[in-house]
């Protein structure tokens, strides 16, 4: 079992006590975890996404991704410097990385 | 490169290749973030200090300490660990971890402050690295033997002008550039630490264990963690997070020939009150800390009007080289609505914390002014 599937255990036990509490109180049971963090811990749907979690999470996880905000060429630059470094990026796939994270990552409004 | 070292980064790198998405095996498993602390990134483990932890006391404990590396934390057997000392010296020689331990050591208290810390508050459209609020700083104690002791024993030679920390972490991949750090040898000879021990106990993992450095009054980059080299060389290292990354790059310049990040600029931050809080009218007791590279905190002023008037704050506690100094004020919230509080610091060199630090492009050494809004609720 690998760790992320560790976690999706104890993530999965998590949500069978906080339904079963609600349950036993009367509550409506909780929708989602919450992330323990500010940043998204998955990546949002859309063409890319397959690639994205291949490459990326290879050496870092999808919090570091979804907390930063770049245009096309700023995300260009990252992924052919982490292409550089090894990440396994498909020739073919370069351009769809590159759409799904400027799409779904851009500029920060502030 | 040795070819043990080839050997053992060609397995790194099948083994990467082959759990791609999974923590690769030789890595220490990704640890939980602790309550209180903001879970910037879950691997490796980018960890953040709430401003209200911090604010629990000067000396940041162990657990509320933030946490940032490079890459995943590696599993070393303190048992078999050593740290070589080469390069330019006449005499190299490696030591194991008693040894070190057993050493004439140092207690001292530093601060330690990421290069990156308040890159989340710059106004910058395009980002990268980990969006820091203002908590990933602390005060710890820390244990462990001068760089200098090591360095007379070896018998440096006189073209020795800089020591590189090389260190036992590692990028899945291993066209990774290692992370690896040099302090001129001016800076190394001073006061650097090697460290083995945080707040009294030994190193926990994800703060360098067995062994880091500690170069105090500079961003924590270069306090490099899970030591394993110290190399005495005549040229600063030519490595990517020392030729490239961290430097303070501006429009249109050379990453490789701008500013590098180095010493801890003047900042101060505010624990108490906590941003958005309600408060019941009466005097109030403004408190935070303040820190400032080798120049050292001089005074620490509060403006409750919009930066109209500066009044001083008070320096109270510890006072120890390289920690940051506890500041405390009391201001009158008598009257219902909505205050803002402002605090600054000046080093004794006259240097001030700007209204709004100079962007910079990998969004560094963020010391604006930190302000804090609260209400006053009769």
């Amino acid at each position: 079992m690998s760790w992320r599937d560790a976690k999706g255990v104890r993530l999965a036990a998590a949500a069978v006590v906080v339904l079963a509490a609600a349950l036993v109180l009367g509550a409506a049971p909780a929708a989602k975890r919450a992330p323990a963090g500010p940043h998204a811990i998955h990546y949002p749907a859309g063409a890319g996404r397959a690639i994205a979690e291949r490459a990326c999470l290879a050496c870092h996880s999808t919090m570091l991704v979804t907390q930063q905000h770049k245009d096309r060429a700023g995300w260009e630059k990252t992924v052919h410097q982490m292409e550089l470094w090894g990440a396994p990026v498909p020739a073919a796939a370069h351009d769809s990385l590159v759409g799904y994270l400027a799409e779904r990552f851009g500029p920060a409004k502030r | 490169m040795r070819r043990r070292e080839f050997l053992e980064s060609v397995a790194r790198g099948a083994a990467a290749t082959a759990v791609l998405g999974s923590r690769p095996a030789w890595a220490r498993r990704a640890l939980a973030a602790p309550p209180g602390m903001i879970e910037r990134a879950d691997w490796p483990e980018h960890w953040e200090t709430s401003l209200a932890s911090l604010g629990r006391s000067w000396n940041t404990s162990n657990e509320r300490f933030f946490v940032r590396s490079h890459f995943p934390a590696p599993s070393i057997d303190p048992a078999t660990w050593r740290l070589e000392v080469t390069g330019l010296v006449r005499k190299p020689f490696s030591l194991g971890l008693d040894e070190l331990r057993a050493m004439p050591g140092r207690y001292v208290a530093h601060t330690l402050e990421c290069a990156g810390n308040g890159r989340g508050l710059l106004p910058l459209p395009n980002t990268s690295g980990t969006q820091w609020g203002r908590g990933a700083v602390g005060n710890a104690r820390w244990t462990g033997v001068p760089l200098a002791t090591l360095l007379a024993r070896a018998e440096v030679a006189p073209e020795a002008k800089h020591v590189w920390l090389e260190a036992a972490d590692h990028a899945p991949f291993p066209t990774v550039p290692p992370f690896l750090r040099s302090i001129p040898a001016d800076k190394a000879m001073a006061d650097t630490l090697i460290a083995h021990g945080m707040n009294g106990v030994p190193l926990p993992a994800l703060h360098g264990a067995p062994v880091r450095a500690i170069v105090p009054g500079w961003f924590g980059m270069a306090s490099a963690k899970w030591l394993t080299r110290v190399r005495v060389e005549a040229a600063p290292s030519d490595n990517h997070f020392m030729a490239k990354g961290y430097r303070y790059t501006y429009p249109g310049e050379d990453p490789a020939q701008a500013p590098p990040v180095q010493e801890l600029r003047v900042k101060s931050i505010i624990t108490r009150p906590l941003d958005g809080i309600r408060v019941a009218p009466g005097i109030l007791r403004v408190e935070g800390f303040a820190w400032s590279g080798p120049a050292g905190v001089a005074r620490v002023e509060i403006s409750t009007d919009g930066r109209a008037t500066w009044r001083p704050a008070i320096l109270v506690g510890e006072r120890s080289p390289f920690a940051w100094r506890a500041w405390q004020a009391d201001v009158s919230a008598m009257k219902p609505g909505t205050m803002t509080v402002m605090a600054r610091a000046t080093d004794s060199s006259g240097e001030t914390q700007p209204i709004e630090a100079r962007v910079n492009a990998g969004g560094y050494g963020n010391n604006s002014i930190h302000r804090v809004t609260f209400r006053v609720v009769a």
